[in-house]
């Protein structure tokens, strides 16, 4: 092995996602947060009182919230200088054409209105900056009952169902960044499934910044009623910009009894974003959750989706997959939390680190006193192709019950001399023995992907593996 | 949904995750976090560290109440009787930590470690001569009775030297300990440490294992006794070729706390550890802690290391924490692995022993054996290996009262099945490509 990054790995540098367009409306949006700042956001949006009171709520309680000491350096982020609230377009669009030129067109860049157009989706939700700005749902989910809109939407026209859920899973103060995104949350998608209904094909959202120093904060709240399911998938990606931009969005799940969610997300930001997110979801008996969680881009992601297992017989499930390059800490895990009995959870962690980056899985299971006949299993393999890169594994594990069934295992390996040797005797050039290495690696997550997303995450290796050493 | 809220854990502070400690509060910009295990203080002065809050990281798991005096100075009043029985060779020496070389191979890792290092008192030394091979275990006892003290032991062996040595803790009262294991170049050293106090003693010790080139050491730790013990173990390499196995075992009733923390620090080239720590947990306010710690540092090439922890939860209500952390900064590394599983008897073992005949609650009990027998007899020191079996064997007929008119055929014996268990094995260990 070499002591640098190889060149072919190098390349994975290279962020497609990177191009900026005019920014009229970051230019003139303001910089730092006061109470001020919170009132603007809910005027504009005229919420009612109670949502304001809880936005102030927020922002106390993120001034009395200590910055954790522990994770990654989140030092650089200043929050004076980040525009909290950037307004892009004064109306929703459900059609493509009615948005305004440049949005559009990175959106055709992104490929998103092709796979709508092509029905692989049952429901769109496109957020620019701050707001969503492309709205669409299939019509016969519409008529079953099915709510996707986006959350401002949903807090206007379903008042009484938001307020019961808003805040129930992850509460105000749950941490500074919770606190911060109730604050002066904006956007994301609030999504109702009725009883039984059973949406077949993924919602999908795609979350965009254009802005520098942008602050995206959406809020997304997704209600599972009994015996339904749902699969909710999100993108995301930003410009290239010299200083850094901040994403801490918060995502509650409900699944009710017997219902089925799962939530994809592939995270692709610039290396100038920190990305701080909260999800947490609650199952009731009967209830699966499944997070997959795919974090390629950022320059810090802070992110360990929770499932709390309140119901019997409730299912928590995670696949977490990070890509760490040159300059980014990708500290990523999942929590478990076993509160009522034959609950059981499954955590596989798959993380590969080069080019100096640093990958880092953290999580918790706790199994509280009373969860009998509680399982759970923890898996976290890491690859390290170079011997510049860093990898950490830092499990917590509370059991409280003495009939349960716990593991955790952790391998952390490098790409072996001989594997590429094997794999260059049988006629591959270095460069695809490597990326066949790499796909092996992470093909039990890669599997439970959408078929366009598993594609995407092959040509993201596929790109890694170009421009082979001789 | 307010359910929720209530479940949270201490952890909970931050982005939903473990971990968060509470430091001093800051708005803004907050502070960088240690960049790895090695980042954490050390120091011989016990004013460079804080008084714990007990929300720390390293503190928060402990019974803050019952260990709060001995992060003071003068909690200690006098230094514990050790008594010595050593085969012919071996220097053993008492006098102050000048006198008897200790600091070497030791610096204390928490403000409990400096307190006892600065109260001083008096200090031992054991000195196996360069290629000495011993026969005979050299055996130390330290016996409390019943005051707080403080103590300081170095054991130092020869290069090329071949020795067993066993410490064993009895007795009463609160003690702080500092163990200073050095092992010289292509040494094989086996060190046993047995806590086994009577109940009411508190203990927090420190243990630092510095292993020379090519040397081979066994730390060996064995916790049933005490009320709350909390033993840190700090292995370092002195040169490369080194090779650490740490081997543990813990047996907590209710109302005791068993702290274990590990760390294995690979600062030098092509040096090997493994850690295995088996635990069992009776009555509903048994208490375990098990932290190990692993950094490979960039320079630690050719590393190979694993860890596994596993717990045998006996009783509702007991708790069992397991944190294997991992930290590796370079990828050129022959393996790096560690496995935690905590979980109760295995049902088909407890099938399969009444399907011949023995009533359950013997059954459990042979089960229990099995899963320590595995690691007891690793410890290579027969006499010692029979008496810790004749003590869990008390513990579990106080816990777990035998049917009546069952034989159970003895520990060890060739009938036993399997070790119990988490559901992961030893089998599964890291692939190491």
């Amino acid at each position: 092995m070499t002591t640098t990054t190889p060149p072919e790995l190098a390349e994975m540098d290279r962020y497609r996602y990177g191009w900026a367009d005019s920014d009229v409306a970051g230019a003139t949006a303001r910089r730092g947060l006061s109470e001020d700042v919170v009132r603007d956001i809910s005027a504009k949006k005229s919420e009612p009182q109670w949502m304001l009171d809880l936005r102030l709520k927020g922002l106390r309680l993120f001034g009395r919230k200590p910055m954790p000491d522990w994770g990654s350096d989140l030092t650089g982020i200043d929050f004076d200088n980040i525009k909290y609230f950037v307004r892009s377009t004064e109306k929703q669009a459900t059609s493509w054409d009615e948005l305004p030129e440049d949005i559009r067109s990175t959106y055709d860049r992104l490929g998103i209105p092709e796979a709508e157009k092509q029905r692989l989706i049952a429901g769109v939700a496109a957020q620019y900056e701050s707001e969503v700005v492309y709205h669409q749902i299939r019509e016969d989910l519409e008529e079953k009952g099915v709510i996707f809109v986006d959350t401002d939407t949903g807090l206007r026209e379903h008042e009484e169902l938001f307020r019961e859920y808003f805040g129930t899973v992850i509460p105000t103060g749950d941490n500074k960044f919770a606190a911060l995104n109730t604050a002066v949350w904006s956007g994301g998608s609030f999504i109702y499934v009725p009883k039984g209904v059973q949406v077949d094909i993924p919602l999908q959202a795609y979350f965009r910044i254009n802005t520098e120093n942008m602050g995206q904060f959406e809020r997304t709240l997704i209600i599972a009623d009994e015996g339904s399911y749902v699969h909710y998938v999100e993108g995301c990606t930003a410009p290239i910009y010299q200083s850094d931009s901040l994403h801490s969005a918060v995502v509650e799940i409900i699944v009710k009894k017997n219902a089925r969610v799962r939530y994809t997300t592939i995270q692709n930001w610039s290396n100038n974003v920190y990305n701080l997110v909260t999800k947490r979801a609650t199952a009731a008996e009967g209830a699966t959750m499944e997070w997959i969680d795919g974090n390629i881009g950022s320059k810090v992601t802070m992110k360990y989706p929770a499932v709390y297992l309140l119901g019997e017989h409730a299912k928590g499930e995670t696949l977490s997959i990070a890509m760490a390059g040159e300059g980014q800490h990708q500290d990523a895990g999942a929590k478990m939390v076993h509160a009522a009995p034959y609950t059981s959870s499954a955590i596989v962690s798959k993380s590969i680190a080069r080019g100096g980056g640093r990958t880092s899985y953290r999580g918790l299971i706790q199994v509280q006193e009373g969860a009998h006949h509680s399982k759970s299993t923890v898996r976290c393999d890491a690859l390290l192709v170079d011997t510049i890169s860093r990898s950490d594994t830092y499990p917590y594990v509370d059991v409280r019950e003495d009939d349960v069934v716990m593991g955790h295992e952790a391998t952390v390996s490098k790409v072996s001399d001989d594997q590429l040797f094997y794999l260059m005797s049988r006629g591959m050039a270095e460069d695809e023995a490597m990326a066949m290495i790499v796909r092996g690696f992470i093909e039990p997550v890669a599997r439970e992907l959408p078929m366009e997303y598993a594609l995407e995450l092959n040509r993201l290796i596929e790109l890694q593996m170009e421009g082979a050493v001789g | 949904m307010t359910v929720v809220e209530e479940n949270r854990t201490p952890g909970d502070e931050l982005a939903d995750t473990p971990g968060a400690t509470g430091r001093a509060h800051s708005h803004g910009a907050g502070t960088v976090p240690d960049a790895s295990r090695a980042a954490r203080r050390t120091s011989f002065e016990v004013a460079d560290f804080a008084v714990p809050t007990g929300r720390e990281e390293e503190w928060r798991f402990s019974p803050f109440a019952r260990i709060k005096a001995l992060f003071e100075v003068a909690a200690a009043e006098s230094a514990p009787a050790l008594e010595v029985s050593a085969p012919e060779g071996v220097e053993v020496r008492s006098g102050s930590l000048e006198e008897v070389g200790a600091g070497t191979g030791f610096v204390p890792g928490d403000r409990v470690a400096a307190a006892a290092w600065q109260a001083g008192g008096q200090a031992h030394l054991v000195r196996i001569p360069a290629e000495a091979e011993l026969d005979e275990p050299v055996l130390l006892t330290l016996r409390g009775t019943g005051g707080a003290t403080s103590g300081h032991l170095v054991v130092d062996a020869g290069r090329h030297s071949r020795a067993t040595v066993v410490l064993d803790h009895v007795g009463s009262g609160t003690h702080r300990g500092g163990v200073e294991v050095r092992a010289g170049d292509g040494a094989q050293l086996t060190f046993v440490t047995l806590q086994e106090w009577d109940s009411g003693a508190v203990q927090v010790s420190q243990q630092d294992v510095l292993v020379g080139r090519d040397a081979t050491v066994k730390h060996f730790a064995v916790t049933l006794g005490g009320d709350v013990v909390r033993l840190s173990t700090n292995v370092r390499y002195a040169a490369p070729g080194g090779d650490a196995q740490c081997l543990g075992l813990y047996f907590s009733d209710a109302g005791q706390h068993l702290e274990h923390r590990l760390f294995v620090d690979h600062e030098a080239t092509h040096c090997k550890s493994y850690v295995e720590y088996k635990g069992a947990l009776q009555g509903e306010t048994a208490r375990s802690v098990w932290i190990g710690d692993v950094l490979i540092r960039a320079a630690a090439e050719g590393t190979e290391t694993y860890e596994l922890n596993r717990n045998l939860v006996l009783t509702d209500g007991a708790r069992a924490d397991s944190v294997p952390n991992l930290e590796i900064e370079t990828g050129e590394i022959v393996g790096a692995g560690h496995a935690s599983a905590t979980g109760r008897f295995d049902d088909e073992q407890l099938f399969y022993l009444q399907s011949r005949g023995l009533a359950e609650a013997d059954a459990r009990r042979l089960v229990v054996r099995g899963f320590f027998a595995d690691i007891l007899q690793r410890i290579g020191v027969p006499a010692v290996q029979e008496r810790l079996l004749a003590t869990i064997e008390t513990e579990l007929e106080t816990t777990m009262p035998a049917a009546a008119g069952a034989t159970v055929p003895a520990a060890g014996s060739s009938t036993m099945p399997a070790p119990a268990g988490g559901q992961q094995t030893d089998a599964e260990k890291a692939e190491e490509n």
